[in-house]
C-alpha cells in the first residue's frame, strides 16, 4: 500500500480521548489512528495527512470542543472536496436536537454516536462507514476483507469482477 | 344709554315667577290650566310623546332616567319657575325622561298649541314666559358643563384605575410566575437529591473498585518491575495529541523494530522512568505484556479520575439545589457562588472564570435561590460572550452590606435595552433557547428584592457588562 487511510479522533477530553483510541485498535494495522484535541490542531493534522498522499476514511468528532464546536467543524470538511469523502460521525453527550440535525442537513453526517459508547457499537458503527469509504474509494479490496464487513467487500468484489467480464 | 331695569328684574326667576302668577290669577281662562301635583304621581314616563308642557309654579318634580341596563338615574330636581317636558315640547319627539313629582304644589299646565295662543292673546305674559324659558335653558346649560366637567373627572378616574389595575395584574403575573418558578425548583431540588443519591451508589462503587484493583496489584512484589510500572501509569499525566505525535517520533527512532502503530502511541505515552524500566527488562518479545502493566495503571487512574468528577458533580448539584427551599439560613454566599461555578462547568469549560472572593461574614440568606441569581447571570454572560471570554466574580463587604460583582468580556447590553433587563418576558433570546423564557432577570430583581438587596447592572468603559448585587449583613435567622 503506498498510501494509509486515517482514522481522526477529535476530543478535547484526555481520558475520553485515551478509551476511543483504545477501542479502535483492532483496527489500526489497517487504518492508522490520528489524533486532536480541538478544530484547529484537526485541521493541521488533516493538512499533514493529505499533503503527505494519504487519506482520511473516517472523523470521529466531539461535538463540545474548545473554539469552534464538532458540528460546525464537520460542515466545515464536508464543504471542502478534499474532505468531503471522509465518513463523519459525531461521538458526543452533548449535543442537543437541534445540533445534531444540523450537522445529519448541512454536514451530511454519517452517524451520530451518544456518550457512553459500548465497545461493540462503536466498533460496528466504524466497521460500516469504513467498508462504505473503501468500497467507494479503494481498488484493492481483498486488502481490507479481514477488518472490514467481509460480506459486503466480497459482494462487491463479485460484482466487479461481472462488470470486468 | 340708560340702564334698562327690565333686565335685572327679568334675570330673576323669581320676580317673573310672582308677575306670571299675578297675570294668573287676573285670568281666568289660565286659572283653569293649574294643575294640582300630588306628591308620589308621575307626572310623565320615558320614552311616551308629551302631550302638555308644565311651568312649576309650586313645588318640586324629579326629572329620571332609566339606563339600558334598568337602573335609574336621577337628573335633575326641577323647583318653582322651570319648565318640565322643555325638550320633547320643543321638539314634539318621546320625552327623554321620566317625571315624578317629589314636593307637592301647582304647575300650569299647557298644550303646545295653547302655549302660541296665550304668547299671542296675553303681550303681557310673552316677554317673561319667553325670559323664564330662556332662564331655564341657562340652566340646563348650565348643569350640562357641570355633567361634562364631572364626566372628564370621572374618566380621568376610571383611568387611573385602569393603569392601576393593569400594574397590578402585571405584579401578579410576576408573582404567579416566580411562584411556579419556585415550584420548579422545589420538584429540582427533590429530584436531584434522588438522582445523587442513585447514581453516588454507582460511583462509590467504581471508586472502591478501583481502589481494590490497586490493592490487588500491590500483592505483586512491590520491587518487581511490572508493580513498578504499573504505579507509573496510575500516576503518568495524561498526554495531549499534539505533545503525543512529537513523542511518537521519537519512538519511532528508539525502537525501530517496533512497528505496530499502537503499541508506538503506547510507548510514547509512558514517562522515561517508565521506558528505562522497559529497556532494562524487556525480553524478546515480551515488550507488550509490559506495556500493558503501565497501561492497567492509566486505567485505572482515568477511572480514579472519572468517578471523583461524577462524585464532585454530584456533590455541588445536591448543595446547588439545596432542598430546603424557602428557609433562610446563617451562610456564606461565597460557596453557593462556588457550586453554581462548578454546577455550569460545562457552559464554563472554554471561559476563563476569575474568583476574587474576599472575605465577607456569613448572613442570613436562602442560599439557594441566590444560587438562582448566579445561575442567571452567569448563564446570560455565557451567552453574550458566546462561549469564549472572561467571566470575573467579586466578593466584597462595606458597611455591613456584602457587595458581589459578575462581569464578563463580552459585547455589553444596550444602553436602550439596558433599563429593561429586569423586566418580565423581556429577552433578548430567540424563542426556543435553553434559557429564553424571558424570566432570569426579573426572578432574580424579585429574589434580591426579597433579601433586602439591590441588583443593578451596567456596562464597563473597557466592554462587557457587569452586574453589581448588594446584600444586607443579617443574623436574625
Amino acid at each position: 500500500m503506498d498510501h494509509k487511510i486515517y482514522i481522526l479522533i477529535v476530543e478535547d477530553e484526555l481520558e475520553v480521548m485515551d478509551a476511543l483510541v483504545k477501542d479502535l485498535e483492532k483496527f489500526e494495522t489497517f487504518f492508522p489512528v490520528e489524533t486532536a484535541n480541538d478544530a484547529t490542531e484537526a485541521e493541521e493534522v488533516i493538512d499533514y495527512i493529505l499533503d503527505h498522499d494519504h487519506k482520511i476514511g473516517l472523523i470521529l468528532c466531539d461535538h463540545v470542543l474548545p473554539g469552534k464546536n464538532g458540528v460546525d467543524l464537520l460542515i466545515e470538511l464536508q464543504q471542502n472536496p478534499k474532505t468531503a469523502i471522509s465518513k463523519k460521525v459525531l461521538v458526543t453527550g452533548q449535543a442537543g436536537h437541534e445540533d445534531t440535525i444540523m450537522a445529519i442537513n448541512k454536514a451530511d453526517l454519517d452517524h451520530y454516536i451518544a456518550k457512553p459508547w459500548t465497545e461493540d457499537e462503536l466498533e460496528k458503527v466504524v466497521r460500516d462507514e469504513l467498508t462504505d469509504y473503501v468500497l467507494s474509494n479503494e481498488d484493492n479490496l481483498l486488502y481490507y476483507m479481514q477488518v472490514l464487513d467481509a460480506e459486503k467487500i466480497s459482494d462487491a468484489m463479485r460484482k466487479n469482477k461481472m462488470t470486468d467480464h | 344709554m340708560e340702564n334698562n331695569p327690565g333686565i335685572s328684574w327679568l334675570n330673576d326667576t323669581d320676580t317673573i315667577l310672582t308677575f306670571i302668577k299675578k297675570v294668573i290669577s287676573e285670568l281666568p281662562e289660565l286659572r283653569d290650566q293649574i294643575e294640582v301635583l300630588e306628591e308620589g304621581d308621575l307626572l310623565f314616563l320615558q320614552g311616551e310623546p308629551l302631550e302638555f308642557m308644565y311651568l312649576i309654579l309650586e313645588g318640586n318634580i324629579q326629572l329620571t332616567r332609566t339606563q339600558p341596563d334598568a337602573s335609574e338615574d336621577v337628573l335633575i330636581t326641577l323647583g318653582a319657575g322651570s319648565f318640565a317636558g322643555l325638550i320633547a315640547f320643543t321638539t314634539g319627539e318621546p320625552t327623554l325622561t321620566s317625571g315624578r313629582i317629589t314636593q307637592k304644589g301647582v304647575a300650569l299646565k299647557m298644550r303646545p298649541q295653547q302655549f302660541e295662543q296665550y304668547l299671542n292673546d296675553h303681550p303681557r305674559l310673552k316677554h317673561p314666559l319667553q325670559q323664564l324659558m330662556l332662564n331655564n335653558m341657562i340652566q340646563r346649560y348650565k348643569s350640562n358643563l357641570r355633567l361634562q366637567t364631572k364626566t372628564h373627572a370621572l374618566s380621568k378616574q376610571l383611568n387611573k384605575e385602569r393603569n392601576e389595575l393593569k400594574a397590578a395584574y402585571q405584579q401578579l403575573e410576576t408573582t404567579h410566575q416566580m411562584l411556579v418558578h419556585q415550584e420548579k425548583m422545589a420538584t429540582l431540588g427533590e429530584l436531584v437529591a434522588g438522582f445523587a443519591h442513585e447514581v453516588n451508589n454507582p460511583a462509590s462503587a467504581l471508586m472502591r473498585a478501583a481502589e481494590n484493583l490497586i490493592d490487588i496489584y500491590a500483592e505483586f512484589e512491590n520491587s518487581h518491575y511490572s508493580y513498578q510500572l504499573f504505579r507509573l501509569g496510575l500516576h503518568a499525566e495524561p498526554v495531549d495529541s499534539n505533545t503525543q505525535r512529537k513523542r511518537m517520533h521519537l519512538i519511532e527512532k528508539k525502537y525501530p523494530w517496533v512497528y505496530d502503530r499502537s503499541s508506538v502511541r503506547k510507548l510514547a505515552q509512558m514517562p522515561d522512568e517508565a521506558l528505562d524500566l522497559i529497556d532494562k527488562h524487556r525480553k524478546k518479545g515480551e515488550i507488550d505484556s509490559l506495556v500493558n502493566h503501565f497501561e492497567a495503571g492509566k486505567m485505572i487512574h482515568n477511572i480514579r479520575i472519572a468517578s471523583k468528577r461524577i462524585a464532585n458533580l454530584v456533590k455541588s448539584l445536591k448543595s446547588y439545589s439545596r432542598q430546603d427551599q424557602n428557609k433562610e439560613e446563617l451562610a456564606d454566599i461565597r460557596e453557593g457562588i462556588r457550586d453554581t461555578i462548578l454546577v455550569l462547568s460545562n457552559r464554563l469549560k472554554f471561559i476563563d472564570v476569575n474568583l476574587e472572593l474576599d472575605d465577607i461574614p456569613k448572613t442570613c440568606a436562602n442560599i439557594g435561590d441566590l444560587n438562582q441569581v448566579w445561575t442567571n447571570i452567569i448563564v446570560n454572560a455565557c451567552d453574550a460572550m458566546k462561549g469564549q471570554g472572561e467571566l470575573t466574580i467579586s466578593t466584597q463587604e462595606k458597611d455591613h452590606t456584602i457587595v458581589v460583582k459578575i462581569s464578563d468580556t463580552g459585547p455589553g447590553i444596550p444602553e436602550d435595552i439596558l433599563p429593561k433587563i429586569f423586566d418580565p418576558n423581556f429577552t433578548t433570546k430567540n424563542q426556543g433557547a435553553e434559557f429564553g423564557l424571558g424570566l432570569g432577570l426579573a426572578i432574580s430583581h424579585e429574589i434580591i428584592g426579597q433579601a433586602g438587596g439591590s441588583i443593578m447592572a451596567g456596562n464597563r468603559p473597557d466592554g462587557g457588562t457587569e452586574f453589581a448585587i448588594t446584600i444586607p449583613v443579617r443574623d436574625d435567622c
